[in-house]
């Protein structure tokens, strides 16, 4: 099992180096001068030089790159003389259009876009799981049929849609919703929670309508297998059967596909934070990619990889709980 | 883009209404029968609900239509421009210093003095020294990113990079506590206005190194910061220290302000509309063109805003480019240009004028002409023909159109596309991404044949903010060049000079007017229109005028207060 991990681990690490490099690679090849952004309206040549050397710009493509990443590790300082911006490790750098460390950003946001996911996440689960489940056991039946017909159409509304329309009917329609608001949790819990349900049901709509099919799916091929014959020809409760022996391979796919989705999501839900004005890690990303704000986008790149990264290999670790067939001799 | 020429938050906001944050305009009454003009009662808190975040609270580093206005309930300077509801509301008027500057008889020198009783959010008075200081970090080369005025008309010793790294600018002289001396470049006879910057706010000697004043405010004005969540919130509450009697320009009626930053721009309308809660304290920016038809209703109608604008959209004629360098080829287009179709394209006449002159009406120095008219603005197909004939060009030709890639501005190049067809001239479009826009026809090497975009001045007191930086041909950049025809007449430039010698800003107006009309007899750009500003304030709020100045044109925030304090 360590061994294992050991070359997980450093197989992830050598995926988020690739990350980074293309990233950066792509930056620095495809995207303007940020300088010249950052100057604006009344600039002259003179104040594009003076904010490159600034932003260390003006250093060759492997040294800024270098920086970048000793900076991740030992953190990095910018400016010089008596002005200078310390940037603690882990730095991702600096924000060119707001002038922030990324990662105090990432960090000030990161707990909002877990709370979408968390909650999504719950929701998506609850909903995939008993509507395969029930599909499966009930299959040909109206309600299968039905279940079918529904994950296709949840499958097939984009979110911004779904978001914008549910905004119009629960909140501006019935009134039972109120308008998002900004608050923290410890002054007002109860609109601190309302804020998050419209988010929690469009993220969830799609990926549930996703989960069913799967689950359904599974569960179907499951009760075909022989073993499963072999257990009710034995005369095991059907419970029984349910449980132990179906149950449990089928839900295996279910649990790596919910790695990643999970893992991915909280590096961000773009579109549902954006449209709700949820101040997630998503709409920062979102926020920057318009403002071509080029640290921020690699920082949220960079985390998206972690994270997807680390869920792998929980997953695989989770795996090896539920399915002993995959278990690794120690 | 660090100015009012639509800052790159904004450019978020406005998605589908090109020059959105530039709408409003210099008028100090507002239109719509909902009464925004009475005046509002002591308390309450205003929301303001927005899309972008605000660039920076550091007013070296921030300045732009949107940040501009917040900055004057937090920050003050020495001067700074009338409030929105004044006669002239593009005046600019004393605000620390007791009157507008003294200049030396050969402008070199200008000399201010402090009122009495000013103070920061933390009881300590501010001085000239605090003054100088604040003015000094403009200087700073990782700081000095905002408002480039200071920098270029105060003189300073070669190589100064401001307070911190240079210490002491020798050029600002504080002979006692309330009086400053400041020593210019060269004579600039509206040097109050560029004391009107926002970098021109006093900060305690010292202060805001590196990245300290990226989440801190040290207030001068009338509010500081209770609270700030970057892309979230931001909660305004009373500066204790500020002394009403020491300002004429804040009225600063309500208790507090709580900005709302991150909403999407249909949520805000949604909201504005329904009016639900404390959102009938509410003020946003210009709503969607989108939303337009629903605010047909008698109870919307009654909330309607509108302000005239103060930013042109433009369409700037490269004329270093085949046939664009033919002055008569650039009349022709002039000629052919439909500007009714245009501002249709854009939203209609709710959302924009056509304009037919640089300067738009609410900005000093204003004239009005046409010296390309058309019946209804449609365009003069026959004598832009007869133009084209004359320069060889009977069989037309094809040229490139560099636009912004978003709905508002491809309807407009879809508009200029049609009415060019009726003279043979066809026009390929070439869109670019919305974020690197500005960066791409900004480096001449970049440029193709023509480009639609928009300029506001940084103060509608003077067209000294508008004509030399699109005009002047001394200042043609490789990159980050506003002067997009690429035009350096001899003539022009002469006139910007003396125009801008001259110490009678009334008179120099007057002239500025003369030279808009001089320039476009070339045809360098193709004034297009003058959006508008159409907003949808709560029910609740009050006191909403315009300022070109203090807003771009929006609503000038210190004027604003609730008619009912208790309500929402």
């Amino acid at each position: 099992m360590p061994r294992f991990l050991l070359t997980r681990i450093s197989s992830g690490l050598v995926v988020l180096l690739l990350v980074c490099l293309f990233t950066y690679l792509v930056f620095f090849a495809l995207s303007p001068d940020p300088a010249v952004q950052i100057c604006g309206k009344n600039c002259t040549p003179e104040l594009i030089d003076q904010i490159r050397a600034n932003l260390g710009l003006d250093q060759p493509f492997w040294t800024q790159f270098f920086l970048f990443v000793v900076g991740i590790f030992a953190g990095r300082t910018y400016g010089d003389g008596a002005s200078t911006v310390d940037c603690a490790a882990p730095c991702l750098g600096y924000s060119f259009q707001s002038s922030q460390a990324v990662w105090d950003m990432i960090v000030q946001r990161l707990p909002v876009s877990a709370t979408v996911a968390v909650g999504a996440a719950v929701l998506w689960l609850l909903a995939g799981l008993v509507g395969g489940l029930l599909s499966a056991v009930k299959e040909g039946t109206f309600l299968d049929r039905f279940t079918t017909g529904l994950t296709l159409t949840s499958m097939s509304i984009p979110n911004y849609v779904l978001a914008l329309v549910l905004q119009y009917v629960l909140v501006v329609q019935l009134q039972w919703l109120p308008f998002p608001q900004a608050v923290a949790f410890a002054d007002d819990p109860v609109q601190w929670f309302l804020n998050f349900v419209m988010p929690w049901i469009v993220l969830a709509v799609g990926y549930a309508a996703a989960y069913t099919r799967l689950t359904r799916a599974n569960v179907l091929d499951v009760l075909r297998e022989n073993y499963v014959r072999t257990a009710y020809a034995k005369g095991l409760p059907q419970s029984l059967i349910w449980r132990r022996h179906a149950l449990r391979p089928a839900l295996t796919p279910v649990v790596t596909i919910f790695g990643m989705d999970f893992a991915g999501l909280l590096g961000g839900a773009l579109i549902t934070e954006t449209v709700f004005g949820i101040n997630g890690v998503g709409k920062m990303a979102a926020d920057s990619i318009a403002r071509n704000d080029q640290p921020v986008i690699m920082g949220v790149t960079l985390l998206a990889g972690f994270l997807v990264v680390v869920g792998n290999i929980v997953v695989d670790v989770v795996y090896t709980a539920i399915d002993p067939r995959v278990r690794v001799n120690a | 883009m660090k100015l009012h020429r639509i800052s790159t938050a904004v450019i978020a906001v406005a998605t589908t209404l090109a020059l959105a944050a530039c709408g409003g305009g210099g008028q100090n009454s507002s239109s719509g029968g909902g009464g925004f003009t009475a005046e509002p009662a002591e308390g309450g808190t205003v929301h303001v609900l927005q899309n972008a975040d605000f660039s920076y609270l550091d007013p070296a580093r921030g300045w732009d239509g949107g940040v501009n206005n917040f900055f004057r309930l937090v920050y003050r300077q020495l001067t700074t421009s009338a409030p929105g509801s004044a006669e002239d509301p593009n005046e600019i008027v004393p605000d620390l210093a007791e009157s507008l500057g003294e200049a030396s008889d050969d402008g070199l020198t200008w000399t201010y003095t402090l009122k009495d009783g000013l103070k920061f959010d933390n009881g300590d008075p501010i001085t000239s020294a605090e003054v100088k200081f604040g003015i000094s970090r403009a200087w700073d080369p990782g700081i000095g990113i905002g408002s480039p005025y200071l920098k270029q008309v105060i003189d300073a010793p070669k190589g100064y990079e401001g307070p911190y790294k240079s210490g002491d600018l020798p050029t600002i002289e504080t002979p006692d506590e309330k009086t400053i001396v400041f020593h210019l470049k060269e004579p600039f006879p509206e040097f109050d206005a560029v004391l009107a910057q926002v970098n021109a706010t006093p900060f305690p000697v010292d202060s805001g190194a590196g990245d300290e004043f990226i989440h801190e405010i040290i207030a001068s004005g009338p509010y500081k910061l209770a609270e700030y969540v970057p892309g979230s919130t931001i909660k305004l509450t009373r500066n204790e220290n500020w002394d009403p009697a020491t300002d004429e320009v804040r009225a600063a009626k309500p208790d507090g302000w709580e900005f709302t930053i991150g909403l999407d721009p249909a949520t805000i309308d949604e909201r504005l509309i329904s009016g639900q809660g404390a959102d009938v304290n509410a003020i946003a920016g210009n709503i969607q063109p989108a939303t337009l038809p629903r605010l047909q209703t008698p109870q919307l109608q009654e909330r309607v805003l509108e302000f005239p604008g103060i930013c042109t959209t433009y369409m700037g004629l490269n004329t270093t480019k085949k046939h664009m360098d033919d002055v008569r080829v650039r009349q022709a287009i002039s000629y052919a240009i439909d500007r009714t179709t245009i501002v249709n394209a854009s939203g209609g006449t709710q959302l924009g004028d056509p304009s037919t002159t640089i300067l738009p009406p609410s900005v000093a120095g204003h004239k009005d002409f046409d010296l390309y008219p058309s019946e209804d603005g449609t365009g003069d197909v026959e004598a832009a023909k007869k133009l084209l004939d004359e320069a060889g060009l009977s069989d037309g030709f094809t040229m490139t159109l560099d636009i912004r890639a978003q709905e508002s501005m491809q309807a407009q190049a879809e508009a200029v596309q049609q009415a060019l067809e009726r003279v043979g001239i066809t026009v390929e479009l070439n869109l670019i991404d919305t974020a690197t826009y500005y960066e791409t026809i900004g480096t001449p090497s970049q440029q193709h044949d023509a480009a639609i975009t928009g300029w506001c001045p940084d103060w509608a007191s003077s067209a000294a903010t508008f004509i030399p930086p699109l005009f002047d041909g001394r200042n043609i950049y490789e990159k980050g060049n506003a002067n997009l025809a690429q035009i350096n007449d001899p003539a022009i430039n002469e006139r910007i000079d003396e125009i801008k010698a001259m110490t009678d800003i009334e008179a120099a107006n007057e002239q500025w007017g003369d030279l808009d009309e001089q320039i476009l007899e070339q045809a360098p750009i193709v004034p297009l229109m003058v959006a508008k500003g159409v907003m949808l304030p709560g029910e609740n709020v009050t006191g909403l005028y315009s300022s070109a100045n203090a807003a771009t044109g929006g609503i000038d925030y210190v004027g604003v207060g609730l008619k009912d304090p208790e309500k929402g």
